[in-house]
């Protein structure tokens, strides 16, 4: 306890807050990748430069591919009439995976510092709060106690 | 004594309070911010959905194909954003140069489309002016395409620089942050084109409305 305060508290010379150096020579974390298979991992490897600094194009390529594939999938979707209620739902996690996919590798979320994670997403929790509480007060605007 | 100003200026550029990047951390609060702005205008859009009393309504005017393929310009030019910072990380100039102007014409092929669109709408009788839907849609189309716009003029700027020799691998990171904006405006487009395009271009009037529009 007393070492996460002197932590938080101490001016080390190089800035007030105990924060690594973020940078893109910087070695990924060790257990860097999108799942935790060895294989996957080593295909990773391969893809991102041999594990270190940013992934290279061979990786962006297949982000691109698979973003492409998910707005043709979102296409296909929307002309099935038999999905009924299932269709926003659908088309919503759709745009997620799209959303993720650029965030995370695009805009290099997944490699770099986790605090540039943290003020986006906290700002998109903060955003999405808002979004959810004017449609709840819309839905419910016409009603009487 | 030049050179001890030169060498300050460079240490405080490198040694931040955070540890972090300020102008990269300014960028990324800076995106936060615009997620709730659009956000709220997203809401607004959802609020006002198929409550217009007057047509044209998004089931006889939006054109889903055309939109798709203008999505899909958007999509690579993310793609070209990431693999120009690529190449300008490893010091390749000519991919470098060649990927930045990829960015810029496909962003402006992607704006062509929407001048395309609005003039069409314009035409076909749906104005801001007109009813519900043409208030909220062009003012959140509207608002990104001005987005899309400012990014165009930025990675024009950022090419030009770095024909010149201005932008170089060691300041890499004016066209990282040039290319956040880019990809955030791409993310919001993933967001609109869901939202109006796919889940909205069923809607018709409301119920009790008949469908005779314009």
């Amino acid at each position: 306890m007393s070492n996460l305060w002197k932590i938080l508290t101490t001016h080390r010379g190089n800035g007030w807050w105990n924060l690594p150096q973020t940078s893109q020579s910087n070695t990924n974390p060790k257990n860097e990748g999108p799942l935790s298979i060895s294989w996957l991992k080593k295909l990773w490897n391969l893809l991102s430069h041999g594990g270190v600094d940013h992934a290279g194009p061979a990786f962006y390529t297949i982000v691109a591919v698979f973003l492409a594939i998910v707005t043709l999938l979102e296409l296909w979707i929307y002309t099935v009439e038999t999905l009924g209620a299932w269709l926003n739902p659908l088309l919503f996690l759709l745009s997620a995976l799209k959303f993720v996919g650029v965030v995370a590798f695009f805009m290099h979320l997944r490699f770099d510092h986790k605090y540039f994670t943290i003020i986006f997403t906290f700002c998109m929790i903060l955003g999405i709060s808002v979004f959810i509480s004017l449609l709840l007060l819309w839905s419910f605007a016409g009603l009487k106690p | 004594m030049s050179q001890t100003i030169v060498d300050n200026h460079h240490k405080e550029e490198h040694v931040t309070s955070t540890g972090l990047s300020n102008r990269k951390l300014l960028m990324w609060t800076f995106l936060g911010s615009d997620v709730m702005f659009f956000g709220a205008f997203i809401a607004t859009y959802l609020v006002y959905r198929g409550k217009s009393l007057n047509g044209p309504y998004p089931n006889e005017i939006l054109n889903i194909p055309i939109t798709s393929i203008s999505t899909f310009v958007l999509l690579m030019s993310s793609f070209a954003m990431v693999l120009a910072l690529n190449y300008l990380n490893e010091n390749r100039r000519g991919l470098t140069q060649f990927w930045i102007w990829s960015v810029v014409v496909l962003g402006a092929i992607f704006m062509g489309f929407q001048v395309v669109e609005f003039t069409e709408f314009a035409i076909h009788g749906l104005t801001p002016r007109t009813n519900l839907f043409g208030t909220t849609f062009f003012i959140l189309t509207g608002l990104h395409g001005g987005h899309v716009t400012i990014g165009i003029i930025w990675l024009a700027i950022m090419g030009y620089a770095h024909k010149k020799g201005a932008l170089r691998s060691d300041n890499s990171e004016d066209l990282e942050l040039a290319g956040l904006y880019w990809h955030f405006v791409d993310i919001v487009w993933i967001v609109i084109f869901t939202v109006i395009y796919l889940v909205s271009a069923s809607d018709g009037p409301p119920p009790g409305i008949p469908g005779v529009t314009h």
